[in-house]
């Protein structure tokens, strides 16, 4: 097991590697000039000049790769070209607000998702199975953006029920910053009306975002629970005179849920890349905002440390799952 | 349902709370703010970053209103222009009793400071000082504690250097509180970014970047604001703008599309407003020897053949300002005669007069992005391309990144382009060097323009003190220009705003400014 772990711990730091060579070359393919794009139409020529020796854009890509690795392997993820600060200070400010959207959205896809695929799959072809399919359906396929506009529309425009932007109202101060996920930080400082006011925020932004993968997630469970119970174990066991909650939950989910768990890491890795609409529709400060930002204005340092920070993090969950896999089903052995 | 209970009870009291707090005490203002990156105001050099460090810095000298022709005392009460040996001498008198958010009272030497700091900092903007004002280290001199005297060489204009003084970088800083902040030899640059040390009426009080900036009125200062508060709202997409506006979650939205725009002026409960900017969108043909639009018949046909009322009524919607000369309205010197009309058939003579019976062919570069007024580029381009091709014109239209049009445009490599100009400062000069001047190497030079009467005559109206002969300078070299250079400029975009009925006193001058001190909120 041990071994296992480190096997698959070297896997992340090779997939990260393919990250950052990946993202580093495809972003200096674009034949656009980033200093130009920084400095825009009235910058001098001298300035341009002077910005492109600063950030090493006059050295030939591969003396920029090597550079660029150098550094990364002290932990240094470079200089933003747009705001000028090191990559990590921007990552560190704007990755928490990704972080807490994200995990609500989980919230929002595991308690959506898993109740609604195992009602299906109990009441089979009944009319609440249909409804659940159906709404899946339309979940899967509506658009992020669609779906955000229309609820804003509905719901904080004519109901005037949620906010439709931003972390907390501007009438309510903003509690000091400790983790910089807002309601953790509310909750810290005890400051209630903030953390209600950042519940509230919350809610739309995470609904919108959790939806797609809360529809997936109720097909696959649906499809695994009808798998795992037309099973004999399960025929045997309602035979026994055992009740039916006990076989829906001691031994139906826990046998589907291997494959569920498999794919609830995806989506929460997903999430996080997923966040990018949703952040720039909901005015959500994290880092999906700030790399369609950073990328508009080709500043690649910055864009490669969030596609690598999302990348380690999409590694390590996969790894997690991995584990769990292991420890759920003692079947499963690792030589 | 205790838990219910509870979460009800909470809900309630937290709504009381906020209920309680004075909403007329505070702005919420919102809009693209994404390009804030410092609150340093000898660093900052973009939109947001100016619209945010007037409020928290004075000036020696500014402007007031929309009004950018005329400027008025500032922290400097009054100020002269002598004509030294090799120098232009401006000399400030401060004005007694303005003090800093800490404290401090503002005195020559922090002028002093400011100025060096502006020189050793070399930010984004600081060409202003080196390049326009060809200001030295060692220049800004103490002369006691209420009088600085700023000498500069006798090549610059002192007309543009008082007036980059009104912008960013001419915002004097605290030398005391900044030194005491400052890590080695930065001038305190780590530390102005996320904090102010002005004697501004308000004071940074917390920057969350990518969400909000908040401000608070200084109490220590000279103006005072009649808000406590002002927050300022990042809100990117123009739908969530106007939905947060309606929603009452703001109080200003700032860059509406144009239909939000309509719909918010039928609603009794908003206002809306057309502010001016100082952009022009133009197109500019490049004249280097052997292109057809060497031949200055060809440029005038190009400008004959536009049909721009169309352009600014139609496709603008209205979101901009007919103009033809190169000073944009606003500025001294703004010149709003437009001779040149809409008329297809004279275009088709000229072009046949210079050579091109049977019309001419060429590559019209534009941006993919969104160009000035919050429409397509592509879009003009195409109004564009049809308006051409009614002169005789057939332009096959190229869309590439923003970036790409720029660097082609500067290589000189365009046929005709399709691009927009800020001026760096508000003044004439801003716009009549860049548009004239061949060796500014600017937008002549990329249109590889070298035309020895537009270069005298924007030196000579850049030096030139006397308000009256430096705007009939400029009506020469504006009309010069509009008949012989190489450019056709299409409209003067504006930037659409709403606004709660109940807020008082916004006024956007084209710089961008707002002065939040003279905004008040009614219950």
């Amino acid at each position: 097991m041990f071994s296992y772990f480190i096997r698959r711990l070297f896997f992340v730091v090779f997939v990260a590697w393919g990250v950052t060579f990946t993202t580093f070359f495809i972003a200096n393919v674009v034949p656009i000039d980033p200093a130009i794009a920084a400095l825009g139409d009235n910058a001098r020529e001298e300035q341009i000049r002077e910005f492109r020796e600063r950030y090493g854009l006059d050295k030939p890509i591969w003396q920029q790769y090597l550079i660029y690795m150098g550094r990364l392997l002290s932990g240094d993820l470079g200089n933003s070209l747009r705001t000028g600060r090191a990559v990590l200070e921007d990552l560190k400010e704007f990755f928490p607000a990704t972080l807490e959207l994200s995990v609500a959205a989980f919230l929002v896809t595991l308690l959506l998702g898993v109740p609604a695929g195992i009602l299906a799959a109990l009441r089979q072809n009944k009319a609440s199975d249909v409804t659940v399919r159906i709404l899946a359906l339309i979940g899967g396929a509506t658009p992020v953006f669609f779906l955000a506009v229309l609820l804003q529309f509905v719901l904080a425009r004519q109901l005037d029920l949620l906010p439709v932007q931003g972390r907390l109202d501007g009438f309510t101060f903003p509690p000091p910053r400790v983790t910089g996920i807002m309601g953790i930080d509310a909750l810290l400082a005890r400051d209630w009306p903030a953390f209600l006011d950042s519940l509230r925020h919350l809610v739309l932004p995470a609904f919108v975002l959790g939806m797609f993968s809360a529809a997936i997630l109720a097909r696959m469970t649906r499809a695994t629970m009808l798998e795992v119970l037309s099973q004999d174990y399960i025929r045997t066991a309602r035979a026994k005179g055992v009740p039916g909650r006990a076989v829906v939950f001691r031994h139906a989910l826990k046998n589907a849920a291997l494959p569920v768990l498999t794919l609830l890491g995806g989506l929460l890795g997903g999430l996080l890349s997923g966040a990018v609409l949703t952040e720039t529709i909901f005015s959500w400060p994290g880092i999906g905002r700030y790399v369609t930002q950073s990328a508009t204005s080709l500043d690649f340092p910055a864009v490669m440390g969030v596609t690598l920070l999302v990348g380690l993090v999409y590694a390590l969950i996969n790894l997690v799952v991995d584990l769990l896999y292991a420890f759920l089903d003692p079947r499963i052995r690792y030589a | 349902m205790r838990l219910i209970k509870a979460v009800g009870l909470i809900a309630a009291l937290s709504l009381g709370g906020v209920l309680a707090q004075d909403r007329t005490q505070t702005l919420i203002y919102g809009g693209d703010w994404s390009d804030l990156i410092t609150m340093d105001p000898q660093v900052s050099y973009e939109f947001s970053g100016g619209l945010v460090t007037d409020n928290l810095y004075e000036t020696l000298v500014k402007y007031e209103g929309a009004d950018l022709s005329t400027l008025k005392p500032g922290l400097a009460e009054s100020w002269k222009v002598d004509r030294g040996r090799d120098t232009w001498d401006i000399t400030f008198r401060l004005r007694r009793g303005s003090k800093f958010s800490s404290g401090n009272e503002v005195t020559a030497k922090d002028v002093v400071y400011t100025f060096e700091r502006a020189l050793a900092i070399k930010g984004p903007g600081s060409f202003l000082f080196t390049e326009i004002a060809q200001l030295k280290p060692g220049a800004t001199k103490a002369v006691d504690n209420y009088t600085v005297v700023v000498s500069i060489p006798k090549t610059a204009s002192p007309g543009s250097f008082l007036s980059i003084l009104t912008f960013n970088i001419g915002g004097i800083v605290d030398s005391e509180t900044v030194q005491k902040n400052a890590k080695g030899n930065d001038f305190g640059k780590e530390w102005l970014t996320n904090n102010s040390a002005g004697s501004g009426p308000f004071r940074l009080v917390r920057w969350d970047r990518g969400s909000q900036v908040l401000l608070e009125a200084n109490p220590n200062a000279r103006v005072k604001p009649k808000l406590q508060r002002v927050i300022l709202r990042e809100i990117k997409e123009p739908a969530v703008l106007r939905t947060a506006l309606e929603s009452g979650e703001i109080d200003i939205a700032e860059g509406l599309t144009p239909e939000a725009l309509r719909a918010l002026s039928n609603n009794p409960r908003f206002r809306t407003l057309k502010a001016d900017s100082l952009r022009l969108n133009y197109l500019g043909m490049n004249v280097k020897e052997g292109s057809p639009f060497a031949n200055k018949l060809v440029r005038d046909a190009v400008r004959y053949s536009i049909n721009q009322d169309e352009l600014v009524n139609g496709l603008v919607q209205g979101n901009g300002t007919k103009i033809q000369t190169l000073i944009p309205k606003g500025l001294l010197g703004y010149d709003p005669r437009t001779p040149y009309t809409f008329d297809p058939a004279r275009a088709r003579r000229l072009l046949a007069q210079a050579g091109y019976p049977n019309g001419l062919e060429f590559e019209l570069l534009v941006s993919t992005g969104i160009c000035g007024g919050g429409i397509p580029c592509a879009d003009i381009a195409a109004k564009i391309q049809s308006d051409l091709a009614k002169g005789g014109f057939k332009a096959n239209v190229k869309a590439i990144a923003n970036a790409e049009v720029l660097r082609t445009y500067r290589a000189q490599n365009h046929q005709m382009v399709l691009v927009g100009w800020s001026p760096d400062f508000p003044d004439p000069d801003g716009n009549a060097t860049p548009w004239a001047d061949f060796n500014a190497r600017s937008l002549a030079w990329r249109n590889v323009w070298n035309d020895p009467t537009a270069i005298r005559l924007a030196n000579q109206a850049a030096l030139e003190t006397e308000p009256a002969k430096r705007v009939a300078l400029y009506r020469l070299l504006t009309d010069y220009v509009l008949k012989n250079g190489p450019y056709a400029v299409l409209y003067q975009p504006s930037v659409p705003l709403g606004l709660s009925v109940k807020v008082e006193g916004y006024v956007r001058n084209a710089q961008g400014q707002v002065r939040f001190e003279n905004i008040s909120k009614q219950p």
